[in-house]
């Protein structure tokens, strides 16, 4: 019988093997995920209900984190409860740990590899709250890593649900005239703001200078175009679009994906704008009637087999849709509601009215 | 096509016009061209069956069946009758308004006949903006009506622009009597607000559901039961507001919910799967889809097909299906808990179909429900209203006619 010690010894050591420069083995990758996926499904009720469909394990709809408990652990050995944004309950994902050390081994892989390539340690400036204003959010829990694993120093410029723009200004000059090259992070809707706020002021941050921005926006500012945004910030910030950095995260996730733009300009040669997928995760587009992995780069439903999420479920079957393209993906955004073409009453008005 | 807020408002004024005209002729003489205009339509749909097919993403034989089966209502007896209905129902001379102004939904193609020909056949002349998805069924519709009678196709005009445009929607109302929106909540909401004091017929969003009580399930009814529910639910690939996503299926000793579902997939929706085949499946409703189906395993049980599923839920909470044959089995002890469990949808709620041995007890307590204002037909037939079925609530002559204190 697989004991947790034993996955998540293996776990650990596909990470390790990634960062020590070595391939990881796809079947081997693949291999973990069906263990995993027997392991939770005989822990997880809700999981373990699931039917398999095809040759892999089921994924759980993301909507599931909002209205139930997934976990492997009873509730009394929770460490961290991460909630996604919303504003009602029903709206909010939940993912509870019993123990982060997969999560900051997968968070510090993947950011090491793809947004701090080419420095150990630099200046950040981050435009998102503290993780002690927000200590539910796996973002905020995330870039406060980020500031103990790769900043020498680092500015929160979102405080109290607002975006000090006068601190944000100051960071931004201070790194202009002292050379240093400066990683500014954030959430999308925070660098709205800051286009909103900022005005005139333009920056030319030093040579080495990266942004990463992530997430959507959720009604907590006005909605840009992704391109445009890319360019507003590249423009605003005098930063190459290649430096311009998205994550791909979620709440219901332990491992992120990062645009491949940053390595490609380190490494060459420059390819389309994609994201990159951790070895130790499976990102697939597939069918949504069949759920069936969908051929070349056809339009599907993103599914992700993240071996990182160990105490939970690893197969995952989000509302995203997305395509393969050269070896990434590209997340194409939320399928626009569940009845788009229907009178009938929204799903999530439904489950609001719960 | 897309029309400019000038040609709108010409439309408009040519609508108008040509009202006057319509009203000169007798009710009779057009029941009588009406039902000419469905007689050209059935054929001209026939043979427009695959680009219709493309436009709506409904399958060549759902086209078929859809326009076979909406057409049909058209007779002239049918429009006779409504018109005896409408003249005892207010009890005086009906006095038509001069001109109404229809918003139609993209969901269900054939949903633009009965908020077109209804006015017309009273003398109302309308304005009708085409959903940006689907146009293509309003101007075979318009075409026939042109081809049955040069009054009657004047007094039907056709506009599309993309909604939320308020310089064009001001235009499209402004020489309205009356205004008919169908589509989303929002949509009404917004037009609402935009039309002041002219009136609106709202049609927003709509869900419908089934109930089979123990009657339907013996062995003598189950296969009847069956057919009927199959085709409530396929029609229109469930996209419409009268698709039934909920079904309360009494559970007796005799029959479990898990056999009916059983049944219902092998017997009823997988069957139909292949005489009336679903459309294609958008992926962003693909995707509301996999979360749905996944949702419906881990809270209760779920039988999937090709191109369909049936869920076994508790009546709450309410969990909502994407449409596109995806639908719920709720076990209830009776009538009365399946009630209890509609309460909550309230004025949303548009039609209950029920089973021959249910329907006039459900049509007993809808009549007397506080909160609900659903109409309620026989299983088989929720898809397929008479052209007089009541519509939101409201019979379907409402908002056409002037009331005694404005004419």
């Amino acid at each position: 019988m697989t004991t947790r010690a034993e996955l998540k010894a293996r776990i650990e050591a596909l990470i390790a093997t990634f960062e020590a420069g070595q391939p990881v083995d796809a079947a081997a990758r693949d291999g973990l995920i069906e263990d995993l996926a027997a392991w939770q499904a005989r822990r997880i009720p809700e999981y373990g209900r699931l039917q398999r469909h095809g040759a892999w394990p089921p994924a759980l709809p993301t909507d599931v984190f909002r209205f139930r408990r997934i976990a492997a652990h009873p509730e009394e050995e929770d460490l961290r409860v991460f909630r996604s944004s919303g504003t009602t309950s029903s709206e909010r994902s939940i993912h509870v740990y019993c123990d982060l050390d997969l999560y900051d081994v997968s968070a510090r892989a993947a950011a090491r590899h793809m947004l701090f390539p080419d420095v150990d340690k630099m200046r950040l400036v981050i435009l998102a709250p503290h993780e002690d204003e927000a200590p539910d959010s796996s973002l905020e829990y995330m870039l406060a890593r980020f500031a103990d694993w790769f900043g020498t120093e680092c500015t929160w410029v979102w405080r109290r649900d607002a975006l000090d723009l006068e601190l944000l200004t100051e960071r931004l000059r201070q790194a202009e005239a002292s050379g240093d090259p400066v990683a500014v992070l954030g959430t999308s809707f925070a660098f709205v703001h800051a286009e909103d706020g900022l005005g005139e002021q333009r920056f030319e941050l030093p040579p080495g200078s990266r942004v990463m921005q992530t997430g959507g926006y959720k009604g907590r500012s006005r909605e840009v175009d992704p391109d445009i945004l890319l360019a507003a910030i590249g423009a605003r910030y005098g930063v190459a679009a290649p430096r311009i950095i998205n994550e791909f995260g979620a709440t219901e996730l332990s491992s992120q994906m990062y645009e491949t733009t940053l390595r490609e300009e380190l490494d060459g040669p420059l390819g389309p704008r994609r994201l990159w997928v951790p070895p130790w995760v499976r990102a697939t587009p597939v069918d949504p009637d069949t759920l069936q992995p969908v051929q070349g780069e056809t339009i599907g439903i993103l599914r992700i087999d993240d071996t990182a999420n160990l105490d939970s479920v690893c197969c995952i079957q989000t509302a995203d849709l997305a395509q393969r393209l050269h070896d990434g993906i590209v997340v194409l955004g939320r399928a626009p509601g569940a009845t788009p073409r229907g009178c009938s009453i929204a799903a999530d008005q439904a489950l609001g009215a719960q | 096509m897309t029309d400019d807020a000038s040609a709108v408002r010409a439309r408009a004024a040519s609508v108008l016009e040509a009202g006057a005209l319509l009203s000169s002729s007798t009710i009779e003489e057009r029941a009588h061209w009406l039902a000419e205009a469905a007689t050209s339509l059935t054929h001209h749909a026939h043979e427009g069956r695959d680009a219709l097919s493309e436009a709506t993403g409904l399958s060549i034989p759902m086209i078929e069946w859809a326009t076979r089966t909406t057409l049909g209502t058209m007779t002239e007896n049918a429009m006779l009758a409504l018109t005896q209905d409408a003249r005892k129902a207010i009890d005086r001379a009906p006095d038509p308004i001069a001109m109404l102004s229809v918003i139609l939904a993209g969901n269900v193609f054939t949903a633009s006949v009965r908020g077109i020909v209804v006015p017309l056949l009273f003398g109302v002349p309308v304005l009708v903006k085409a959903s940006s998805k689907e146009t293509m069924f309003p101007a075979m519709l318009r075409d026939a009506l042109r081809s049955a009678d040069s009054r009657l196709g004047t007094a039907m005009s056709l506009v599309a622009f993309p909604g939320g445009d308020i310089e064009r929607e001001a235009a499209l109302v402004e020489s309205a009597e009356a205004v008919s929106v169908y589509g989303s909540d929002e949509t009404v909401s917004a037009m609402a607000a935009r039309i002041g004091d002219i009136p609106l017929v709202a049609h927003g969003h709509g869900v419908s559901v089934a109930y089979c009580g123990a009657a339907a399930l013996d062995d003598a009814h189950i296969e009847s039961t069956i057919e009927r529910l199959s085709l409530d639910i396929c029609a229109y690939d469930q996209r419409g507001c009268l698709s039934p996503q909920l079904v309360y299926v009494e559970d007796t000793p005799h029959r479990s919910a898990t056999d009916f579902a059983e049944r219902l997939a092998e017997r009823g929706l997988g069957p139909m799967s292949r005489t009336l085949p679903r459309g294609p499946l958008p992926v962003s409703v693909g995707a509301a889809q996999a979360q749905w189906r996944g949702i419906a395993e881990v809270e209760g049980a779920l039988l999937r097909g090709d191109t369909f599923a049936v869920s076994i839920h508790a009546a709450e909470p309410i969990r909502w299906s994407p449409g596109f044959r995806n639908v719920t089995l709720v076990p209830v002890r009776g009538l009365d808990e399946a009630l209890r469990a509609m309460q909550p949808i309230g004025a949303n709620l548009k039609c209950v179909g029920a089973d021959p041995a249910s329907i006039s007890a459900v049509q007993t307590r809808l009549a007397r429900s506080p909160t609900l204002s659903a109409y309620a037909c026989t299983l088989g037939a929720m898809q397929t209203p008479p052209l007089g079925a009541p519509a939101d609530g409201h019979p379907i002559w409402h908002g056409l006619f002037r009331s005694p204190k404005t004419s």
